[in-house]
């Protein structure tokens, strides 16, 4: 068989290295290699327990797939490495075509078992959160709301002409076979939703994902509901627990208006602007990882765990910036960024009632890391 | 300033400060431009991503559609995207380069209308070779500056010889400078490879000389010895 050019180097070094061992040892001096900076990656999780929910999520689909007709199953479902993977937005159907069931179209048993299959993907508060962002639409929809109008997500009227929202707006759709060892994947969103969940063997994963908020707050059965509550009071729980000197690095002296790193934008890393964690004190970085696992948590616990761990290794290259006013209530952007995160919390055009972010991992979306190409 | 000067001053500053949208209002009337730079050490290249509001997509939309056909023809997009860029100054190391148009794409007017079609621009520079050190770009976009809402941002580069530093923008983004600096030529793999072989060469022919070496000087002292030797040899 022959050498490749790396066995070629080892030869010759090895030989080079009998002769004349002090010219290789000065060589190895002049010529490090391997000697860039990576980030640091966690050693994987080894709980006695990862896998378990891959086995909850792949009996899910297969049960929500028993309900469907044929006809349905053949619209619902996609290959694993087709376009439809990147296809997903936040926009309203009418301006966005989804692929997948409609839910307006599904029986209610169907219903129930699709959502399902989404609450066995996700945490109890991520599943929580995601129920909020999706009654918030139909209370949108029921107000003759989302005139904002605008980028990536406005909308016209629910009802009427060619923009459709509300609860019976939200599509599914599974890409590949539901497998506890070959990657699939879950697609679900509508109008100020996208959830892309990727499974891969015991390893679940949740990003790129859109998860917004029109309004941002509203009533529903008495309760006040704020489906992205906690994302604006953490983020400016943590920018106010900055010093002065702490918060002159940290605020942009620009204005952010909209997401950078949207719909569209896979596979573009930014240069990162702001803090730098390890410029924060040890409470301080407990805030910004707790800013983080509203995002983050929205998975499943197992899956979770492991990312926040990952980025809590990497937190020493992960920078939080913030455009904005530093008073809650007002408006403000905020983005934290690592190795393996990005995350975008933008109020839409001047607007605290209507908010969009972004969660992405620049080196793992759609579950790039474990997927064999 | 006399005093009218100023009355009439703070009047006209008035008038048009009750233009301006409430706090907090929605702002349909806002032409989002955002553009990513990526740099590299002969090139640097934009992605303009431009979305109109629902308020100004009309407008927009007549401002590319000039013989008002409700379509945006390849002539008309092209057209278009050329007034854009010549809005657009890019500098580098001080010097304004020129910009080329690579590709655009142009939505439907429904999408537009709708305030959520984006037109796609992408345009390249190129730049003289940068030399190692420091260096630094200027991007600025004037176009629209009455109805626009902007972001840039630099894309992380691909070529591991480019570290970005410094950033700055005004407060609309506008305008972004970056530093950067271009490092040296690391001696790549087949460098080392040759270096190697020439070392290893080097080795044989200093191990086969000093054998040479060697047996000349065994032979001399085989020759002496056996001449030792060999006293009634000759």
């Amino acid at each position: 068989m022959p050498m490749n050019r790396h066995e070629w180097t080892a030869l010759s070094v090895a030989f080079a290295a009998t002769v004349f061992r002090p010219a290789f040892i000065f060589l190895a001096l002049v010529f490090p290699v391997g000697s860039q900076q990576r980030a640091s990656s966690p050693p994987p999780v080894t709980s006695a327990r990862k896998g378990t929910v891959t086995a909850k999520v792949v009996e899910a689909a297969n049960t929500f797939l028993a309900t469907l007709t044929v006809a349905e199953r053949t619209k619902c479902t996609f290959e694993f490495t087709s376009s439809q993977r990147t296809g997903w937005s936040n926009l309203p159907t009418g301006v966005f075509q989804r692929n997948g069931l409609r839910f307006g179209d599904l029986t209610s048993r169907q219903r129930e078992a699709a959502l399902t299959l989404v609450a066995a993907a996700l945490s109890r508060e991520g599943y929580q959160k995601v129920t909020d962002i999706m009654n918030g639409d139909e209370v949108l929809k029921n107000a003759g709301g989302g005139q904002t109008g605008g980028r990536q997500g406005g909308a016209g009227p629910g009802r009427g002409g060619g923009v459709r929202f509300g609860l019976d707006e939200y599509y599914i759709a599974l890409l590949g076979t539901p497998s506890a060892t070959s990657a699939w994947m879950i697609q679900f969103g509508g109008h100020h939703l996208a959830i892309n969940v990727t499974v891969v063997g015991p390893n679940t994963v949740m990003t790129p994902s859109l998860p917004a908020a029109q309004p941002a707050k509203y009533i529903l059965n008495g309760q006040t509901i704020r489906p992205l509550g906690h994302e604006n009071d953490k983020g400016f729980a943590l920018i106010n627990a900055l010093n002065a000197a702490q918060q002159k690095h940290a605020v942009l002296n620009y204005e952010v208006k909209d997401l950078v790193l949207g719909p569209g934008a896979d596979g573009k890393v930014i240069q990162p602007e702001g803090i730098l964690a390890s410029e924060l004190d040890a409470s301080q970085q407990a805030l910004l990882l707790d800013v983080v696992h509203e995002w983050v948590g929205i998975l499943n616990d197992e899956a979770a765990t492991a990312k926040m761990a990952e980025i809590k290794a990497n937190l020493p290259h992960t920078y939080f910036a913030w455009s904005g006013t530093t008073k809650n209530g007002g408006l403000a952007y905020y983005r934290v960024q690592g190795p393996t995160l990005i995350i975008e919390y933008a109020p839409q055009q001047g607007d605290l009632n209507h908010i969009h972010t972004i969660y992405r991992d620049p080196t793992n979306d759609y579950g790039a890391k474990f997927v064999r190409p | 300033m006399n005093a009218r000067r100023l009355l009439t001053s703070c009047a006209a500053l008035g008038a048009w400060l009750a233009t301006l949208p409430p706090a907090g209002a929605h702002r349909l009337d806002e032409y989002l431009q955002a553009t990513r730079l990526s740099v590299d050490t002969e090139r640097v290249d934009l992605e303009i991503d431009l979305t109109a509001g629902v308020a100004v997509a009309s407008e927009v939309f007549a401002w590319i559609d000039t013989n008002r056909d409700g379509e945006i023809s390849n002539a008309e997009g092209e057209a278009y995207a050329r007034t854009v860029l010549r809005c657009v100054v890019l500098k580098v190391d001080g010097r304004p380069v020129p910009i080329n148009l690579v590709e655009t794409s142009f939505p439907q007017f429904r999408d537009m209308s709708l305030g959520v079609g984006t037109i796609r621009l992408r345009a390249t520079a190129k730049v003289p070779a940068a030399s190692a050190g420091p260096h630094q770009v200027a991007f600025l976009n004037t176009h629209r500056t009455e109805s626009s809402a902007y972001l840039v941002n630099a894309l992380v580069p691909a070529n591991p010889r480019i570290q970005l530093a410094d950033q700055r923008r005004d407060r609309a983004q506008l305008g972004l400078t970056l530093d950067y600096t271009v490092m040296a030529d690391a001696p790549s793999a087949r460098t080392f490879v040759l270096l190697a072989g020439l070392l290893m060469a080097g080795c044989l022919f200093l191990r086969g000389h000093s054998l040479m070496q060697i047996r000349r000087a065994r032979a001399v002292t085989s020759s002496s010895s056996s001449r030792m030797s060999c006293p009634h040899g000759s």
